[in-house]
């Protein structure tokens, strides 16, 4: 009875939402909008690890003159893994993706990832901040569950950014350079799967 | 009348395949190029050459430029050294591809992967010379003032799914692969161009040893 009673405990702690303990506040939601990045033909070197496997390869991220984002995947040597465009007009288009990646799981967690970073959903409507300590997290509903965007309490530094379930988050991503509007450095990780994305911007000379 | 028509559908094709490739026109009679190409190639045990790689994104007229040093050594040994503006390594020997990027080093079988199959027989083809011969590709041969250019066409659909053509620039002066274009069905290409090209100079065997 002791141990069911404990295990009962350990569960119940498990299931509970990581952002509970968190209170809702009041502020400027739009504070975030600051950070949200410009990428005009942006090019990073790029380093892919998922389930044990490694890539690597160029990416190029390019805001078009309909507004569209283009994000396209090389290889170093030249061949062409993905590239995707996003709209806010027209959603999300696979305008080439090689067979070995044409999964729909692989598509949804890249766009999903990709709109994450861009702060694609932002501002949507029931969006929310909440106070943890020192850090706010400005909240924005997604399909399922939130985009997270965490700031310092001045909302002056991007800390962090996370995709999220209703209790916890499910992708945690940072963005280092975003004060100048082109990220110099992006890093995704998922949390329930071992996948992460790495991009070192490459210098145009 | 229908030897009419042939008269104008073979002037036609031919102002085509000029229009194609400018200042290049269709070389009817292929087998003196071939032999040439052959004899060469034939001569050729290893080339050391600089290369500067272009990956241009049509629809986003964008355009990736990376450099570096190439190694090739018969009969099928290949070292690509990218260092502009990032640290690659790759090398093709013995039917194996190692690779070591900005973060880890890798053995595959060259076999086993589709696309480093592809890669690595291309390359190789275009050095011996005898990508003209694979089953998997039609070819035509335009002539230029300064060089020829030989262009293939994939044959099998897992070919076509990665390129439309495989061009490979051949330099006049000694028959030596100048440029290697790749063309992608949505109308990318990869072009390299190779520079300052060393032929049968000694290369040391560890230049293509896979540990």
């Amino acid at each position: 009875m002791r141990y069911l009673l404990f295990i009962s405990f350990i569960v119940l702690c498990s299931c509970s939402s990581e952002y509970r303990k968190m209170r809702k506040v009041s502020g400027d939601i739009g504070c975030i909008q600051k950070f949200k990045p410009v990428f005009q033909g942006t090019t990073y070197r790029t380093t892919v690890d998922v389930i044990g496997k490694h890539l690597s390869g160029l990416v190029l991220i390019k805001v078009m003159p309909d507004s569209s984002t283009r994000v396209v995947f090389t290889s170093e040597i030249g061949f062409k893994f993905f590239d995707f465009g996003f709209s806010r007009d027209s959603g999300f288009k696979v305008y080439y993706i090689i067979q070995q990646m044409d999964k729909q799981a692989v598509t949804t967690t890249l766009r999903k990832d990709f709109e994450l970073i861009m702060m694609y959903h932002t501002p949507a409507k029931g969006s929310f901040i909440l106070k943890d300590v020192e850090k706010y997290y400005y909240g924005f509903p997604q399909e399922k569950g939130y985009n997270f965007y965490i700031t310092d309490s001045s909302c002056s530094q991007l800390i962090g950014m996370q995709r999220s379930s209703k209790r916890k988050a499910v992708v945690e991503a940072i963005m280092l350079g975003a004060d100048k509007n082109i990220p110099d450095t992006i890093g995704i990780t998922h949390k329930n799967f071992n996948f992460t994305i790495g991009l070192k911007r490459i210098e145009k000379k | 009348m229908c030897k009419i028509c042939w008269i104008l559908i073979f002037f036609f094709d031919t102002v085509v395949a000029s229009a194609q490739y400018p200042g290049y026109s269709l070389l009817t009679n292929t087998s003196t190029f071939k032999e040439k190409f052959s004899n060469a190639s034939q001569k050729t045990n290893s080339i050391q050459s600089d290369f500067t790689q272009e990956k241009n994104l049509s629809m986003l007229s964008e355009k990736i430029v990376s450099k570096g040093k190439f190694w090739f050594k018969k009969e099928s040994q290949v070292r690509m050294e990218y260092d502009q503006p990032f640290k690659y390594l790759m090398i093709l020997s013995n039917g194996k591809v190692y690779i070591k990027d900005a973060q880890k080093e890798n053995t595959v079988s060259a076999t086993s992967n589709k696309l480093f199959k592809q890669i690595n027989n291309i390359i190789i083809d275009c050095m011996k010379g005898s990508a003209m011969n694979n089953p998997d590709f039609t070819s035509q041969v335009f002539e230029g003032p300064q060089s020829y250019l030989v262009e293939l066409t994939p044959v099998p659909k897992s070919l076509k799914d990665f390129f439309q053509h495989i061009n490979i620039t051949v330099d006049k002066k000694d028959y030596s692969a100048s440029a290697i274009e790749m063309l992608e069905p949505g109308g990318d290409n990869t072009i390299i161009h190779f520079s300052n090209k060393q032929l049968n100079s000694t290369l040391p065997d560890a230049l293509f040893t896979i540990h």
